[in-house]
């Protein structure tokens, strides 16, 4: 499992961490717009299937802080910081200047280096593609993202890509030992090293090296433009994708797309100083408040979750239940194709757990 | 602006650039089929050796095409592991000053995809951003690669763009960047895009952020008409959209400059695993071949071979395997040639 990787990246004893004990706590962000529902829906479920854990709720609509500027509150980041390990719905980002995104703050303040996002086809959801079962896995913390911008003379702007070998290496063994506790079989590498030769050349070096040290795990490298041609022709020719930050943002939302959408993918960020796993889509405003939002994507998230904290079993069942709800087409939500509320799709899947 | 090209006794001299992989295969269909069909064109080939550390076939090449005005090329290796060492692709479109990479990505009928009847123009800047090539390593295991963005290329590629959908009867233009994360480059792209669209009331503009429209891309194609972006998302849109409709081996490329003019196939794939096989698809560089012949003003010779391409493809149902057929490279061609012999008496020239 990750979390043993994690154990072995942060240098803090691992006895804290709880992971033993019966009950176990977990952050709760529920967001805004429909994440008060389709967190409670994630609620109900595993209430359903007796998860041994217990939530901790917390706000992070962003307060002023001493300095003035507006940020998460503290009891916010003690929480994850306490608890290692959270479930998070989506969050506005205000339209504007003056606090900068939500998302990105949760990032930073907990580490979270890696981003990974599966993606596979269930079987009773029709799209034109039902051969995907891909992991994107993403750098997270630099490369096209830096922030480093100016304006050298008039008209003129640069940006800057950094990417560091620290960043590159933690992320790289990251994937390696993601495809090998999931019993993946590859990791690619995706790059664009004939062109950015220095900078993709070191993260395309850093996964090689890391390569040597799994042996059991396939390994290839592959252009970014190569890859892009070839997802959309032929899935099946790829299980996990490791690869810098633009290209894992942009790729994990086309792999989402050849399975219909943000609406059923789950997300995990994988940290220094903790695990925050998340629903991909938006706060959706137009459907917020009315009982009609897929809770699938946040589920699947709070599944995959539980695989990081080592409970399989209730992870197994959960993904069973719905799974096999979404394939008998009977109670889908209306992004689905399907009439149903989200408590009538939520009450379903309840009624499935074995 | 006319582009100027070397002309002798009513003949067009052109530069070939063969490349590597597939390109030498490729290009002798291409002269092939040219002298079959009698057309007005010597080429001058330039073989660019990929494991030479120096660059004189380059310069040759760059001379060469500078004097001609014209180039059709596969894709150049550039073997050299050497940190600094410089794609020659990039460098032969840097030197020439080929700011636009024009790509229409329209499907054949019969091809068996997902999405049936594509019709897509990719507008691509094609000399900087993310493809400017400069870098360098701060400290050891720090690595900073720079995105150029300027004001006067987001110009010059936004115009053609918007000159583009006008003259060909298309409504919209959508310019694709991620400007909530690169505020300042794409911020730059986006803001001067807009710009450029004040000056044509009639057309459409709207954007995307480059990871909606790969979802967008593989969920509804058909929102798309024209579509303007940096270099790096041109690579990305163009090869999910010729994924889409049948893969690298159809679509033609086109690299235009104020002076020069380069043809070549849109994914602008080397193809190292199928080279010498006889099965790579030929049609993505006949279709470069076409456009070179459109550019150049043989539109009687383009458009018979340009529909000799079709019949064979979508009527005579004569396909390599890469667009699910049987057939090996010579059989298309052969094909081709078949259909061009029928249609001959129609000449002026040949
Ligand atoms: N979980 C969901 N269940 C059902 N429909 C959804 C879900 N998530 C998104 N949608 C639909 O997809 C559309 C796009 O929604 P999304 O909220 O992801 O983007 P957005 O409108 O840009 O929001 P934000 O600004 O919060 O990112 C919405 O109009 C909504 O109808
Ligand atoms: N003309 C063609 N006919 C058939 N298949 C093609 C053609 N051109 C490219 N392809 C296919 O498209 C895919 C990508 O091409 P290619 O392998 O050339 O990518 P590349 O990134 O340029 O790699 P390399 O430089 O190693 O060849 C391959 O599967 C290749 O076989
Ligand atoms: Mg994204
Ligand atoms: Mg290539």
């Amino acid at each position: 499992m990750a979390s043993r990787l994690i154990q072995r990246i942060v240098t803090a004893p691992t006895s804290g961490r709880g992971f033993s004990s019966s009950v176990r706590k977990v952050t709760l962000i529920p967001g805004d717009g429909i994440g008060p529902e389709i967190s409670a829906a994630v609620q109900k479920i595993f209430e359903a299937a007796s998860v041994p854990i217990e939530w901790e709720p917390v706000d992070v609509t962003p307060v002023r802080q001493a300095d003035g500027k507006f940020g998460i509150p503290q009891a916010a980041i003690d929480s994850v910081n306490r608890n290692k390990i959270g479930l998070k719905g989506p969050l506005m980002t205000p339209v504007g200047k003056g606090h900068r995104s939500l998302n990105l703050a949760l990032r930073k303040e907990f580490n979270l280096y890696a981003n990974v996002r599966p993606c596979r086809s269930l079987p009773g959801y029709k799209t034109l593609y039902d051969d995907v079962n891909v992991v994107t896995i993403r750098e997270n913390t630099e490369g096209e993202y830096s922030g480093i911008e100016h304006e050298i003379v008039d008209g003129v702007v640069q940006s800057i890509k950094l990417i560091t070998e620290e960043a590159s290496r933690r992320v790289a063994e990251f994937a390696f030992q993601y495809a090998k506790d999931n019993k993946r079989s590859k990791v690619t590498v995706v790059h664009k090293a004939n062109i950015m030769r220095m900078s993709d050349g070191l993260f395309l070096r850093c996964c090689r090296e890391m390569a040597e040290k799994y042996p059991e795990v396939k390994f290839e490298e592959r252009y970014l433009d190569t890859v892009c041609l070839n997802m959309v022709q032929d899935p099946g020719k790829y299980d996990v994708l490791v690869m810098p930050n633009l290209y894992g943002d942009i790729l994990s939302d086309m792999c989402a797309g050849l399975v219909g959408g943000l609406g059923l993918t789950p997300s995990g960020n994988i940290g220094l100083n903790g695990a925050l796993f998340e629903s991909v889509h938006g706060t959706a405003p137009d459907i917020a408040g009315k009982d009609l939002a897929n809770p699938t994507a946040l589920l699947l998230s709070a599944v995959m979750m539980l695989k990081h904290m080592e409970l399989n079993d209730q992870a197994d069942r959960i993904q069973d239940a719905c799974f096999e709800v979404i394939k008998e087409g009977k109670y889908l939500t209306g992004d689905l194709g399907g009439k149903a509320k989200c408590s009538e799709f939520t009450q379903e899947i309840c009624s499935k757990i074995k | 602006t006319k582009i100027p090209r070397a002309q002798y006794g009513g003949r067009n001299a052109v530069t070939m650039l063969p490349g590597g992989g597939i390109g030498p295969e490729l290009m002798k269909y291409v002269r092939d089929v040219f002298h079959f069909a009698g057309v007005p064109i010597d080429f001058e080939v330039i073989d660019i050796d990929p494991s030479t550390e120096g660059n004189d076939d380059l310069d040759y090449a760059i001379t060469s095409i500078k004097r001609n005005g014209v180039a059709i090329k596969g894709n150049i290796e550039t073997k050299s592991e050497e940190l600094g060492a410089v794609s020659r692709n990039v460098a032969l479109r840097n030197e020439l000053d080929l700011y636009v990479n024009v790509l229409h990505c329209k499907s054949y009928p019969g091809i068996a995809t997902r999405h049936p009847n594509i019709d897509v123009i990719i507008v691509r800047q094609n000399t900087e951003g993310e493809y400017a090539m400069l870098e360098h390593e701060s400290v050891p295991g720090v690595v900073e690669s720079m995105k150029v963005v300027t004001d006067e290329n987001a110009e010059r590629v936004a115009r053609f763009a918007f000159e583009y959908a006008k003259n060909n009867g298309r409504k919209k233009v959508t310019t694709i960047h991620k400007a909530n994360i690169m505020k300042l480059s794409d911020g730059l792209f986006l803001e001067v895009s807009k710009r450029v669209a004040k000056d044509y009331p009639n057309l459409e503009h709207n954007n995307m952020i480059i990871d909606n429209c790969c979802m967008q891309l593989v969920s509804n194609p058909y929102q798309f008409d024209v579509m303007n972006m940096t270099n790096l998302y041109g690579t990305i849109v163009s090869n999910v959209l010729c994924g889409l409709s049948g893969g690298a081996g159809l679509y033609s490329g086109r690299n235009y400059g104020d002076h020069y003019a380069i043809f070549e196939p849109g994914t602008r794939n080397t193809g190292t695993a199928i080279a010498g096989k006889n099965i790579a698809n030929p049609i993505a560089m006949l279709n470069s071949a076409v456009d070179m012949l459109v550019h150049l003003g043989h539109n009687d010779h383009a458009q018979v071979i340009s529909e000799a391409i079709y019949q064979t493809i979508s009527e005579d149902n004569l396909r390599t395997p890469d667009i699910g057929g049987t057939a090996s490279s010579t059989d298309v061609i052969e094909n081709i040639m078949k259909v061009l012999s029928k249609k001959r008496v129609h000449w002026q020239h040949g």
